[in-house]
This record gives C-alpha cells, sequence and structure tokens, in this order.
C-alpha cells in the first residue's frame, strides 16, 4: 500500500485590524442597539392614542419641561443628595454589622449551624411586604428608610465574607500556626485581606441594592423633604410626567454610579495583586 | 559549616505513630535521630506519610503515639507551595514570620533585603508574588524562613512543582544555603536523586502505615557540584537506595 503525503503550505499571519476599524466594531453595535431601542420607544409612542401619550413623553417635551428649566436641575440634584444619603447611612449600618456576624460565623462553627438558616429565611422575606410594619414601629422620619436599606443590602456581606474567609489558602494558615499566632492575628493579616476581594464582590451588588432600596423606601413616606423616590410619586400626582422621566434617568444615573464607584475602588484594591487583576505577568 | 557539638541531637522521632481520628494509621514506629548539622531526607511512594511527618515534627498535626524532641521555637518550614501571601510584595512577604514574632520594624526590614539578596532576589524586593516565576516565589519562601535564622528547617516537597532545570538550580542554591547556616535539615521528597544529592543521611519510608525501613549514609564531600550527579558512585548509590524503595513495596503487596 503506498502511503499518500500532502503538503500543508504555511498560512501568513493576518495583518493587524486598522484602528479606525477595531473602533467601529466595538462602539457600532451597542449603539446601533440604542438607536433601536429609540425607534421603537419613538414607535410605541405613536400608536398610542393621542389623550395616553404622556406616558411616554418625547425628547423635546423631556428637555423643555425637565433637563432644561434649572429649578427641576436643582430638584434633581437635592434629591438625589437625599436618596444617596439614605443609601449611604444604610450601608453604614449593614456592612459592618455583616462583617462582624460573617466573622462570627466563621470564628464559631456554632454561630454558624445558628444563624445561618436564619440568614437564608431573612433573605427569602420580601422587604417589601414588611415596609409597612417598619412605619408603624418607626415612624416616618429618617431611621425607618435607613432600616430598609439595610435589609435591602444586608444579606450578601456576611455570606460572601464567610465564604472569602473560609477559602483562605491552607498553607497561609499553617504558616501562621507554626509561629504561634492566635486568631485576631489570623484573621487580621490572613484572612479579611484573603476574603477582601470576595467580600468586594459582595459589596458592588449591595451598593447598587442600596440606591434602589433607598429609593423603594421613599415610595412609601411622602412627608417631609424626600429623595428621587418621592419625586416619581409628587410627579405623577401633579401629572408632571417629564419630571417623573427625569427622576427615573436621575434614579439609574445614581445606582450606575454607586456601582461604578465601588468596581473603581475594587480594582484599585486588588489589581495590583489578585487573580483577577488586570496587570498579569 | 557551623560546628556542632558532638552528637547533640536536633530533632528525635522514638516510636512516632499517627492514627487519624478516621481510623487510618499513617505512621508506625518510626524512629529516627537526628544530630545538629546533619541534612536527612525521607524518601517514600506517594501517600506513606512522609509529609504527616513533617508536620507532626513542626507541631502542626498532634501525634498519637510515641514521642518528638525538637526546639519548636527555632523551626523553619517550607510547604509544597510557596505559600506567599499575594496581597504583599516580596518584601513584606519576607518580613512576616519576623512580623509575627515582634522583631522591630526597622531590624526586619534590613534583615528581609539581607535574605532577599542570599537568595538572589534582589530587585525584586516591590513585586507582587503573580509576578514572580514559580522558582522565584519559592526563593522568597526561602528567604522568609531564612530570615528567623532557624535551628531546624524541615522542607516538606518544596520543589515538586517546579521544572527540572528550575529545580537542579533550586537544590545547588540549597546545599550552598545549608553549608553556610549550617542548620540540621529534613527534607521531603519522592526524587532519590534530589535526596542523595543534598543529605548526609537518606531514610526510605514504607507505604502506608509509614514505616522508615533502611537509613543510607550519603558521605559525598560538601559542595557538592551538578558534575556529581554523573559520578558513577552516584550512580549507584541512587540505584541502591531506588531498590530499598522498591522491596518496601513489594513487601507492603501490589501497588493500588
Amino acid at each position: 500500500m503506498t502511503q499518500t503525503i500532502t503538503a500543508y503550505p504555511p498560512t501568513p499571519p493576518k495583518p493587524p485590524m486598522p484602528v479606525g476599524k477595531r473602533l467601529a466594531l466595538t462602539l457600532l453595535p451597542p449603539l446601533l442597539m440604542g438607536l433601536a431601542l429609540v425607534l421603537l420607544y419613538a414607535g410605541t409612542r405613536a400608536q398610542l392614542p393621542e389623550h395616553r401619550q404622556f406616558l411616554m413623553p418625547g425628547a423635546s417635551d423631556l428637555w423643555v419641561q425637565a433637563f432644561s428649566r434649572p429649578d427641576v436641575l436643582a430638584e434633581l440634584g437635592a434629591r438625589a443628595a437625599v436618596t444617596l444619603s439614605i443609601a449611604v447611612v444604610g450601608l453604614a449600618i449593614s456592612i459592618p454589622l455583616g462583617m462582624g456576624i460573617g466573622i462570627l460565623m466563621f470564628r464559631l462553627k456554632v454561630m454558624e449551624r445558628a444563624a445561618f438558616p436564619y440568614l437564608v429565611a431573612l433573605q427569602s422575606i420580601p422587604v417589601l411586604a414588611i415596609i409597612p410594619l417598619i412605619q408603624s414601629a418607626f415612624g416616618f422620619g429618617f431611621l425607618p428608610k435607613v432600616l430598609i436599606v439595610a435589609l435591602f443590602t444586608f444579606f450578601s456581606i456576611p455570606t460572601t465574607l464567610l465564604l472569602g474567609l473560609k477559602s483562605v489558602d491552607r498553607g497561609i494558615i499553617d504558616l501562621f500556626r507554626l509561629q504561634g499566632a492566635g486568631w485576631q492575628v489570623i484573621l487580621w493579616k490572613a484572612g479579611l485581606p484573603s476574603a477582601a476581594p470576595a467580600l468586594f464582590a459582595g459589596l458592588r451588588i449591595s451598593a447598587g441594592l442600596a440606591v434602589i432600596g433607598a429609593i423603594v423606601s421613599e415610595l412609601f413616606f411622602l412627608a417631609g423633604r424626600g429623595g428621587l423616590g418621592q419625586m416619581l410619586i409628587n410627579s405623577k400626582i401633579d401629572f408632571k410626567y417629564e419630571q417623573m422621566y427625569a427622576a427615573l434617568i436621575a434614579s439609574s444615573a445614581l445606582s450606575i454610579g454607586v456601582y461604578l464607584f465601588f468596581a473603581w475602588l475594587g480594582n484599585r484594591l486588588f489589581s495590583d495583586w489578585h487573580e483577577s487583576g488586570g496587570k498579569s505577568s | 559549616m557551623t560546628d556542632h557539638p558532638q552528637d547533640q541531637i536536633a530533632l528525635e522521632f522514638d516510636d512516632v505513630s499517627m492514627r487519624f481520628p478516621d481510623g487510618t494509621q499513617a505512621l508506625a514506629d518510626i524512629a529516627l535521630r537526628i544530630r545538629a548539622g546533619e541534612f536527612v531526607s525521607i524518601v517514600g511512594p506517594s501517600g506513606c506519610g512522609k509529609s504527616t511527618l513533617t508536620r507532626i515534627a513542626s507541631g502542626l498535626l498532634p501525634h498519637t503515639g510515641g514521642t518528638v524532641r525538637v526546639d519548636r521555637n527555632n523551626v523553619g518550614f517550607t510547604f509544597q507551595d510557596a505559600t506567599l501571601l499575594p496581597w504583599r510584595k516580596i518584601q513584606g512577604n519576607v518580613e512576616l514570620l519576623m512580623e509575627l514574632r515582634g522583631v522591630p520594624a526597622s531590624t526586619r526590614a534590613a534583615i528581609a533585603r539581607e535574605q532577599i539578596e542570599l537568595v538572589g532576589l534582589k530587585g525584586f524586593e516591590n513585586h507582587y508574588p503573580k509576578r514572580l516565576s514559580g522558582g522565584m516565589r519559592m526563593r522568597a519562601s526561602l528567604a522568609r524562613s531564612l530570615a528567623l535564622d532557624p535551628s531546624v528547617f524541615m522542607f516538606d516537597e518544596p520543589f515538586g512543582a517546579l521544572d527540572e532545570i528550575t529545580r537542579e538550580r533550586l537544590i545547588d542554591e540549597l546545599v550552598d544555603l545549608y553549608m553556610r547556616k549550617g542548620f540540621t535539615g529534613l527534607f521531603i521528597t519522592h526524587s532519590i536523586p534530589e535526596a542523595v544529592y543534598l543529605s548526609t543521611r537518606v531514610a526510605v519510608m514504607s507505604a502506608r502505615p509509614g514505616r522508615i525501613t533502611e537509613t543510607f549514609e550519603i558521605d559525598f564531600p560538601y559542595p557538592r557540584r551538578p558534575e556529581l550527579r554523573f559520578d558513577p558512585r552516584f550512580v549507584e548509590t541512587c540505584n541502591t537506595i531506588s531498590s530499598a524503595l522498591r522491596a518496601t513495596l513489594e513487601t507492603a503487596g501490589p501497588a493500588q
């Protein structure tokens, strides 16, 4: 039997793509998608009977009635600050509390067994459903809104921290034990730094939820000086739908802003050494 | 090499045995006396409990029978991985053990710089471990232990994950460090040539339950040079130890 051999010629390397083309390939798809969504919005609006078109204000109305008016912009800014303060104070409660519980569960196995099922149960309670109860108990001030944010953001903190602490390299713990280090030293110098990236992933989720929690809490509290959530309701009552849309846009901008801040902070803190960091060798 | 009082024992296993809570008998009747300044390697099939032996000697694992005699305050320990803290730069990693021992900051910074230079990592003080190769990380790990100037240095298969060339270079450097510092060495490995090249004595362990079946004095003079690996007497010694190791496997029944 004869053997047939085939000659395989080399494939020349592809010339690098021109910068313009690469840029177009990156930017064009999201731009086209955005355009499609705007057309969909305009198309849907055109289908609506005239007396219901207020539900979907057009771009010019949005500009004239909301974003071009200094008083509306000032209101948006002031209300965003109120919402942000509720979110931040809520996080200031849930983060240390959640970390404390995470550390306690890590330190004492029995605490983990005791508390973990209730943490899961707590998460399964729809927070919205207990807002009326919180209102009855704590009134209509700042505190109940902050509590709602804390409830919204609490769960992911102890669980991600516990997971992070549990996955500390055994060898590193042995290294500390060989020098007779106590658990506080091991926690401070090995556990927390090692768990920090996992914890931060949890924090990023919590931070986004904090803004949502703050806005939702305001929907239930119309008295007093409120934030963006209150503006959403008020503009409905006053039939100012352009302003409602402005408040909606401001809400999502705030939420995205807080998320981006935590993403940036995490990247700054961990990219030098963590596996997920950008500057790998 | 530093001189040691004649026949002073640095590490002794006196009929040490180990039974894990699940009933596995990992070690049985381990008897081994290591004199100060000796470098003893333990070779054995995988799973024979040789790593367990170093964990017991260092105090990481409490043994269940017999007596261990060692000065645990002056033990250096090198793990299978470099176990560097990824969030610390090399300088900070080499300072770690001194930090845990309460050495003042300025002293430990100076000692760390010395050790980093000794293991050939000068210039990498401000690099994070992830930017270093496996061999460089292991060097940093050695520097970290050397900073405490341990009298007994235990190595739990430290070079197993490295490529052949890096490994041989690190072994040569370890011989060099041993001659300079004069510590007592306990080295766990599954590589017979590595054990013979490094050690003054090689102990052979049987499969589970681990027992020391035979020990071999290795009398090649130090410093040992890479050419030694091709010396017929070196090859012969390796063969003898290899047959001893195979014999333990045969008495233990067919290989799993």
